[in-house]
């Protein structure tokens, strides 16, 4: 009972069927039309596509922004979005949307990025599979973590926010069940700020943190 | 050899190979058909070769179907191409028929194995006629453009559309290739085979011999650009940023290329890059035999930086070899090398001759910047663009077909 079954997921990016944006105000209609699954997927499943080295944001919207508007500013102000912090993603489209106007309003002209750099909007096909791993008490749960693939911990620990009742990660779900035994841990796992860490770099500290409790109890 | 997942355990994460068996064992009996024009020579046909092995190990049904054309159809085929990368060129009424009448003669072999597959995935223009001419077909057929047609010459495109509409889905290697088109279309980047005869680890000995083969002098700098002889990979601007860097370097050049059998034009082009050699002792132009992958191998390994210098290019995949042998990559800022060459990262970007040689310079004058990106240019390909990333992309795409056509979510 209480067994925590370890799932993985894949993604399969796709065209979103949304026109691309060639200007600022054409991503702005572009964003204030397009599906939740495309907002979700460029604020939060950046973190399964290939990328080379720390982007400056971790979402493609200021990407973009800075790197082919050449707008340094909203770039900033776009970049600081936590999607994880906003409500839900209708509340995140309009904040977003909000300091798209505020910035075309600052502007003079609207800028607009040259052929073959346009904002191209996109979103995933997500399969989700049982890996066959169960963790049967906490204790085991960071040398668990420490084996999980990229796709299990973004499953568990990132898209578990957006499903989750409590908007919480599934493996503080889980604990929650051990009453104190698991308080602990979850209140570890709250302290992550995930925000800048890659998924490997997720897995490491998620396995120093929860093994130095598991170290302590022992 | 036919290769299992197990041989990349160790190269991959364990974890890596663990999710691809239980993605792939839920697939496991169903019959996979890929169909593309040549069992040799470019990226294709290599990515085939391990695609269909490593299928096969996970449980699945999977083959690999070449077509069989004539002369005329590979030079309508060729012009499909090079119109599809935004080259004006003409189809005529008869070139459609020509192209038409190759896949009715192929379906004649093809037909009882294509109708009752689960899963068919047709490559590149040159198969596509096929779904139209299996209206019997029970399984879901999906069409793999290769090449970069982010730009299409419009004629050639408004041809081929309607060869490619019906299809249940569509990949392309990147965003700005896909077209508007009635079905849903995905994004899967290629990847390469780092136990291939192309990527494996080599002798000293080995890489060597093939020096002395060459006559290269083990001294020099050396710069390679492995490519088709084919306007699009600019040998001839490889050239004249060799030329530039001459003056006041002694470097040596290598372009070593095969034809592939779907390429009439590479003749003509090879002719125009042994003008330009004029006689060069340090430009070493080879045209490999396609079978020659340790030759290829081992001058990507005794280079000191790769080049790739194209003007227009698919996904780019002698940039992710040369890159996965640790060296800096100088590549043409198109397609797909966009993804995999980062300035100061794994390599350089440039858009000129004068470009590739600036960057050719400054990296010969800080050779330790030479080993710092090489050494981050490998680990980024094992993350990114090894086949096991590409093998999982796949299977997703397959569960999707099967289980989940028209879902975002699919639980197995």
């Amino acid at each position: 009972m209480n067994k925590f079954i370890v799932r993985d997921c894949t993604l399969l990016t796709r065209m979103s069927g949304v026109k691309e944006a060639a200007n600022l105000r054409e991503l702005r209609d572009r964003v204030a039309a397009c599906g939740e699954n495309v907002l979700y997927h460029h604020f939060c499943e950046t973190l399964l596509r290939p990328s080379f080295d720390y982007p400056d944001y971790h979402n493609d919207f200021a990407v973009w922004v800075k790197l082919y508007l050449d707008d340094r500013v909203l770039g900033e102000r776009l970049g600081i979005l936590d999607p994880y912090s906003i409500g839900s993603l209708e509340d995140l489209r309009e904040r977003m949307l909000d300091i798209i106007d505020e910035r075309l309003s600052e502007l003079p002209i609207n800028p607009a990025v040259s052929k073959g750099n346009e904002f191209y909007f996109l979103e995933a096909t997500t399969v989700v599979f049982e890996t066959g791993d169960i963790i049967e008490e906490p204790l085991s749960l960071p040398g668990k973590i420490a084996t999980m693939t990229n796709g299990s911990i973004f499953y568990h620990f990132i898209e578990a926010r957006r499903r989750t009742s409590r908007c919480t990660d599934d493996f503080s779900e889980w604990l929650s069940l051990f009453g104190d035994a698991g308080a602990c841990y979850t209140k570890t796992l709250c302290s992550v700020d995930f925000s800048f860490l890659t998924l490997a770099e997720m897995r490491r500290l998620l396995v120093e943190r929860l093994g130095c409790i598991g170290g302590n109890n022992g | 050899m036919a290769k299992s997942l197990a041989a990349y355990d160790g190269i991959a994460n364990s974890s890596v190979i663990r999710e691809l068996r239980t993605l792939g064992g839920k697939l496991k009996g169903i019959r996979v058909v890929h169909v593309n024009s040549t069992r040799e020579g470019g990226g294709v046909a290599e990515i085939l070769s391990w695609m269909i092995p490593l299928m096969s190990d996970l449980g699945m049904e999977a083959s690999w179907e070449v077509i069989e054309g004539t002369s005329e159809f590979f030079a309508v085929t060729k012009s499909f191409h090079n119109g599809l990368q935004g080259f004006p060129v003409t189809i005529s009424r008869q070139d459609m028929e020509t192209h038409r009448a190759v896949n009715e003669t192929n379906m004649a072999r093809l037909r009882p194995m294509l109708a009752d597959a689960d899963i068919v995935v047709i490559h590149d223009p040159q198969p596509a006629p096929l779904l139209d001419l299996c209206p019997e077909r029970k399984g879901k057929w999906v069409w793999r453009a290769h090449i970069d047609i982010s730009h299409p010459f419009l004629p050639v495109w408004k041809a081929l559309q309607p060869l490619v509409k019906d299809y249940d889905a569509s990949i392309f290697s990147m965003s700005q290739f896909a077209q508007p088109l009635p079905h849903p279309q995905f994004l899967v980047a290629p990847s390469i085979d780092p136990l291939s005869d192309k990527n494996i680890d080599l002798s000293q000995t080995e890489i060597n011999a093939v020096r002395a083969d060459f006559g290269l002098d083990p001294d020099r700098p050396l710069l390679v650009q492995i490519s088709r002889f084919d306007r699009f990979k600019d040998p001839l601007g490889v050239i004249a940023a060799y030329r530039m860097v001459r003056k006041v370097l002694p470097v040596q050049l290598v372009l070593a290329g095969g034809g592939a059998t779907d390429d009439p034009e590479g003749k003509a082009v090879l002719d125009e890059v042994m003008d330009a050699v004029a006689g060069d002792p340090d430009i070493h132009v080879l045209l490999l035999p396609p079978d020659a992958h340790r030759t290829i191998n081992a001058l990507q390994r005794m280079a000191d930086i790769i080049i790739q210098k194209s003007v227009k290019e698919g996904f780019g995949l002698t940039v992710t070899e040369g890159l996965w042998k640790a060296k800096p990559v100088i590549g043409g800022d198109v397609g797909g090398i966009r993804r995999q060459v980062f300035n100061y990262h794994t390599g350089f970007l440039v858009n000129t001759p004068e470009g590739a040689a600036h960057r050719i310079r400054f990296l010969l004058h800080h050779r330790a910047m030479i080993d710092e990106i090489g050494h981050k240019a490998r680990e980024f390909v094992r993350e990114n663009f090894l086949l096991t990333r590409h093998l999982r992309e796949y299977l997703t795409l397959f569960h999707w077909l099967l289980h989940g056509e028209g879902e975002s979510r699919i639980y197995l």
